[in-house]
């Protein structure tokens, strides 16, 4: 059975060209327009990877991030973050939530910053679901 | 009914041209009291990218002007993201009040933020504003904000000291339950209340004071309620058109944000419209908070 990879973004365009390479990469993409979605789907589906972005309407990826790593179920989960938002703003969210009383949580595993190339894409999630 | 206005999430509703960060970022003293999630809304008109005779539906400009705003948007999410804020976008094509209303019942905010451009007189009068049919239509706040070029103020926090104006209505308990929410931000609050002249030129100077005293009384009984709050309130009577006397009022008392109720959609929906709210909309130089009854 193939590895389920869930794609988390509000631009239908950019969920596309990710089903897209997750397709050719062999997996089975499963779909979320935004964190609220992402984190049902998760609870559900329990996939092996997440693609996630981080400026969405509902829920936005630095916490649904949280709401994973914090998570006994689904920290294992590994993630890769695909955005616009630069890393180091994402790392100093998740400093900024830590200190307003939150738990500590890792660096995202792969963090890439749109617009990316597919081959980079798909390396990085064959990378990831061999590890 | 008990009110819980807590402003824990903002609709930023921006064309860029009319609403900056700066407005944003006058707003984020609000953190203190319980804000903590902003949504960031961008609606492309449809006659930006379609109904163009003979061109059909253009999508390149559509893509073009999604990235725009999603490139501005981005910039201001960091901002907001690295102080441990919740943010999310919505880039859509269609019709401005439409997607307002739509985007702030899905996301439950506790307050729109909106930009009101200035257009010539002739634009008003045959076509109401967007900002009006947003208000018409919203059960949530709306803080209007003024125009740059509209020689609005520029006030850095619109929350500091707001003047409330006040016909005594029913919503004016929503407008306090929502200010008593703030009294860590608020320095100061005004209550004015402005008298019909045609009413005190009827009746005889006796008749005058005793109008003047027993609207007086009611604004200290407002001023005492907030006071118990913990915010300091101080009331003013004054007299002739309500919307420059309001006006006056607040540059008086150096207000930063005029406040004041709506009434209710139902029964005087076009009075509304005419009215008091919308006048302030167009006309004040301040940032205007008006705020809806609640729904029946």
């Amino acid at each position: 059975m193939s590895k389920q990879v869930l794609i988390v973004d509000d631009d239908p365009d950019v969920r596309l060209f990710n089903k897209t390479v997750v397709e050719e990469s062999g997996c089975t993409p499963l779909e979320a327009a935004n964190g609220e979605e992402g984190l049902a789907i998760l609870k559900d589906r329990k996939p092996d990877l997440v693609i996630l972005d981080v400026l969405m309407p509902r829920q936005s990826g630095i916490r649904l991030y949280r709401e994973l790593k914090t998570d006994k179920a689904l920290k294992d989960i590994p993630i890769i973050i695909l955005s616009g938002i630069a890393k180091k703003t994402f790392l100093r969210s998740q400093k900024a939530l830590t200190e307003f009383g939150g738990e500590t949580v890792p660096e995202p595993e792969v963090y890439l910053e749109k617009p990316v190339e597919p081959e980079q894409l798909a390396q990085e999630i064959h990378h990831m679901l061999k590890s | 009914m008990g009110y819980a206005m807590d402003i824990q999430t903002i609709l930023f509703v921006t064309k860029f041209e009319t609403l900056w960060f700066d407005a944003l970022a006058s707003l984020l003293d609000l953190r203190e009291a319980a804000l903590e999630h902003v949504v960031f809304l961008n609606v492309i008109e449809r006659e930006k990218v379609a109904l163009h005779r003979g061109r059909g539906y253009q999508k390149r400009e559509e893509i073009k002007l999604r990235e725009m705003a999603n490139i501005r948007f981005i910039d201001w999410a960091e901002t907001l993201f690295e102080q441990g804020m919740e943010v999310g976008a919505y880039i859509v094509v269609g019709n401005l009040q439409q997607q307002v209303i739509r985007t702030s019942e899905k996301e439950n905010v506790d307050l729109i933020v909106i930009g009101n451009e200035k257009k010539k007189r002739f634009e008003l009068f045959f076509s109401p504003s967007d900002v009006i049919e947003i208000l018409r239509r919203s059960h949530k706040p709306v803080l209007v904000y003024k125009y740059r070029g509209n020689g609005g103020s520029q006030e850095n926090k619109p929350f500091q000291r707001p003047l409330i104006a006040t016909c005594f209505s029913n919503t004016m308990r929503k407008v306090f339950a929502y200010l008593k929410k703030l009294d860590r931000i608020i320095e100061e609050v005004t209550i004015v209340h402005v008298a019909d002249p045609g009413k005190l030129q009827q009746g005889s100077a006796m008749a005058i004071q005793k109008t003047r005293l027993v609207t007086r009384r009611k604004l200290d009984e407002a001023c005492d309620e907030l006071t118990a709050a913990g915010i300091r309130a101080t009331p003013k009577v004054y007299v002739g058109d309500p919307v420059r006397e309001i006006e006056i009022a607040a540059r008086e008392c150096n207000a930063t944000m005029i406040v004041a109720g709506t009434a209710h959609k139902k029964t005087i929906a076009e009075r509304f419209v005419g009215g008091t709210p919308r006048a302030l909309v167009e006309k004040s130089a301040f940032p205007t908070l008006l705020v809806p009854p609640d729904p029946d």
